[in-house]
């Protein structure tokens, strides 16, 4: 009776076709991660679903992905093994190779070809490629940008930086928005220089360079680029002193009560800015040989196990859809992907260059994501911490580690060869 | 006598299932190199071999040697203090409410503690610099600088858990028999005397507990270091446990964190051995 009417109401054009339902049955496994409000966009999205699907039962499993992704790479492997696997997956950029390595996934290329997906930019899809092959389609992503707080700046004077402005321009504006007691102890830092990886990766791709390789299977730091950019940073710490010591608890806290004035994060960190009422804005990444930035996205998969390949990219089609795209964009948190999901009156209120994150797209690259992601992560940022405390001098530590990381992906060619 | 084994079966079937399974896992995939997705191979002693020959390894077992060592002496130390001045005459209300304070931390989960003296540990925003300045004294970087970031740990630890052994020495010393010790000082002996020839003869047991127990816990030391520095700076504060979980979960090495866990209990394993034989020469039976 229900598909009768449908039908009738169909002919007659008075609904659209988005609410033709299936007679299809069956069940999906469906497995998200973050916290309270994304399993509220996924299960409106799921509920979208089911108004076509009816049939079809979605069972809805949340990671909260607290122990990182190599963690959450850990688990997703054993529910493989255990047989236990879900059919879909949103996953992050970090574990894509982890999981296309070992064969987990589908190839989409042919089902992003026939969906519609014109709207998402290129560029997106081109970063999820693993050996020319996209098994991944991404949903959310974020790229770092220099969020600076305006009315520090407009307090000294400084003008909004512009889209080509330099590492020299940066140090010399971080200067000046340095605030030192009577006895010289910093009361207000011109900037912070990130305690964690894909923060710090713009510094290294806007000289050019990078702590890997660029197809992401060997150590780069022995490039003297890496050093060069390694000494600037140590340098806004220890001979400029425009930034705290990286890595000390709550100093995104500091920037959101006025006493850091710049940072480099992504768009996650909108809300708190709007909570704190904090005047601020958005600029490029500081640029040596270009303003090139780096981006990190959420992405969805299909299980190369998963019984039901259509229903799946039936799922996968509404949880990208524009609907859900501008809920996950209120949310905020994440650009979605959907470049008309961005351009929503509600994503472009706040910063006041919100634009800005699209525009610098195409000067993106994605956060270096070998399958021993998890383990490049700890062996860099071990040794950047160390030179940053002064723990080891720059040669040295830039040495050690490149003989730890060329270890690494010599243990890891066991897996991906 | 067969009825004697039917009786203990049980509990001999769930040892045998959850703890002697798990370990003879463990040993026989320390030999090994563990892919998740693509199994097995032996390797042998490659693993052993790995950790001792690589300097980061005995960088990080030397590590937790040094925060077991120092952990213990002072945790049980400071415990002891305590315990010896809240075992004396003095109000009821001061008496438990000392007690209560100093026991308060042990409940306190770990991980929030971590966090909280993160922030009085912070170099720029830190309340400890913070006062130091106050006092005309420079920054310290408590947990930025591998001089102070092990000590700054110690510190932690030793606030968090030296109540628990307040408590049990506080316990201990209500056992000490009154008469001796009124005996003792009839005889005009010393108080430094009377602690060393009656008390600690008489806690020697419950301490002797403290240091093995206290042992075993600073050996497997885990989240305080994870939040506190994440192992840093450097490798200076890094745990074997840490190291462990680091291999397992980030490089997805199950076979050589199979091997380093073996090495764990061996380690502990040799401590607690060494104690046991030391006490043999203090412990009063």
């Amino acid at each position: 009776m229900k598909k009768l009417l449908a039908a009738l109401l169909l002919t007659a054009g008075l609904v659209s076709p988005a609410l033709a339902q299936s007679d299809e049955a069956g069940k999906l496994r469906l497995m998200t991660f973050g916290g309270e409000a994304q399993l509220k966009s996924t299960q409106d999205a799921v509920a979208r679903f089911n108004q076509k699907y009816p049939n079809v039962e979605v069972e809805i499993g949340v990671d909260a992905v607290g122990g990182g992704w190599g963690d959450f790479v850990s688990r997703v492997l054993q529910q493989y093994n255990a047989g236990e696997q879900y059919d879909v997956y949103h996953t992050a950029v970090e574990t894509l190779q982890s999981f296309a390595a070992r064969d987990l996934f589908l190839p989409l290329d042919d089902f992003i070809a026939s969906g519609d997906f014109s709207d998402f930019d290129a560029k997106l899809f081109d970063l999820t490629k693993y050996k020319g092959k996209t098994y991944f389609i991404p949903s959310t992503w974020n790229n770092i940008m220099t969020n600076y707080n305006r009315a520090l700046f407009a307090e000294a004077g400084i003008e909004t930086p512009s889209k080509t402005w330099t590492w020299d321009e940066f140090a010399a504006i971080a200067e000046k928005l340095t605030k030192r007691d009577a006895n010289g102890n910093v009361t207000q830092f011109g900037y912070e220089v990130p305690a964690f990886f894909f923060g710090l990766m713009p510094w290294f791709l806007s000289n050019g360079t990078s702590p890997v390789t660029a197809d992401w299977s060997a150590s780069n730091m022995k490039d003297p680029k890496v050093a060069e950019t390694l000494q600037f940073l140590y340098d806004l710490v220890h001979v400029k002193k425009v930034s705290p010591v990286p890595g000390q608890e709550g100093v995104e806290n500091q920037f959101f009560a006025g006493q850091i004035a710049m940072i480099s994060r992504g768009h996650w960190i909108v809300q708190n800015a709007i909570a704190s009422k904090l005047d601020m804005d958005i600029a490029v990444q500081p640029g040596k040989v270009n303003n090139d930035t780096v981006i990190g996205f959420g992405a969805y998969g299909i299980s190369s196990k998963a019984k039901n390949v259509k229903l799946a990219e039936a799922l996968v089609t509404e949880l990208l859809s524009y609907e859900t795209q501008v809920a996950e964009g209120d949310l905020g948190g994440a650009v979605p992907g959907r470049k008309s999901a961005a351009e929503t009156e509600n994503f472009l209120k706040f910063p006041p260059s919100a634009p800005l994150y699209y525009e610098t797209l195409p000067t993106t690259h994605a956060v270096p994501s070998p399958a021993n992601f998890q383990e490049v992560d700890q062996i860099f940022m071990r040794y950047f911490n160390a030179i940053m405390t002064d723990e080891m001098t720059i040669p040295d530590a830039v040495a050690k580690a490149d003989q730890e990381l060329t270890r690494s992906f010599e243990r890891i060619k066991r897996v991906t060869q | 006598m067969q009825a004697g084994y039917v009786f203990v079966l049980p509990s001999i079937v769930l040892y045998a299932a959850f703890v002697l399974a798990p370990v003879a896992i463990t040993i026989i995939l320390s030999f090994t190199y563990y892919d998740i997705s693509f199994g097995a191979d032996w390797v042998g002693f490659e693993n052993y071999v790995r950790f001792l020959t690589e300097p980061r390894s005995l960088e990080i077992f030397w590590n937790t040697l040094r925060f077991a060592f120092l952990a213990v002496s002072f945790n049980v130390a400071v415990g002891l203090i305590l315990a010896l001045a809240l075992n004396r005459a003095m109000p009821t209300v001061l008496l438990y409410f000392f007690r209560l304070a100093f026991f308060l931390p042990v409940i306190i989960s770990a991980a929030f503690v971590a966090v909280v003296w993160s922030y009085f540990y912070s170099v720029d925003f830190g309340v400890i610099n913070y006062y130091l300045a106050q006092l005309g004294i420079g920054q310290v970087p408590w947990l930025s600088s591998s001089k102070f970031a092990m000590t700054s740990i110690v510190i932690m630890d030793v606030w968090k858990n030296t109540g628990f052994f307040m408590i049990i020495l506080i316990a201990a010393l209500q056992g000490v028999p009154k008469p001796i010790m009124d005996a003792a000082s009839m005889d005009g002996a010393s108080p430094w005397r009377r602690f060393s020839r009656i008390t600690l003869p008489f806690i020697s047991p419950v301490l002797f507990f403290c240091i093995v127990f206290a042992s075993i816990g600073a050996l497997q030391v885990f989240e305080s270091i994870m939040i506190l520095t994440g192992g840093g700076p450097g490798d200076s504060t890094r745990s074997l446990s840490i190291y462990l979980v680091d291999e397992a979960f980030g490089s997805f090495e199950l076979g050589y964190a199979a091997a380093v866990s073996v090495i764990m209990m061996i380690l502990v394993l040799i401590i607690t051995i060494i104690q046991i034989i030391g006490s043999r020469r203090w412990v009063r039976e």
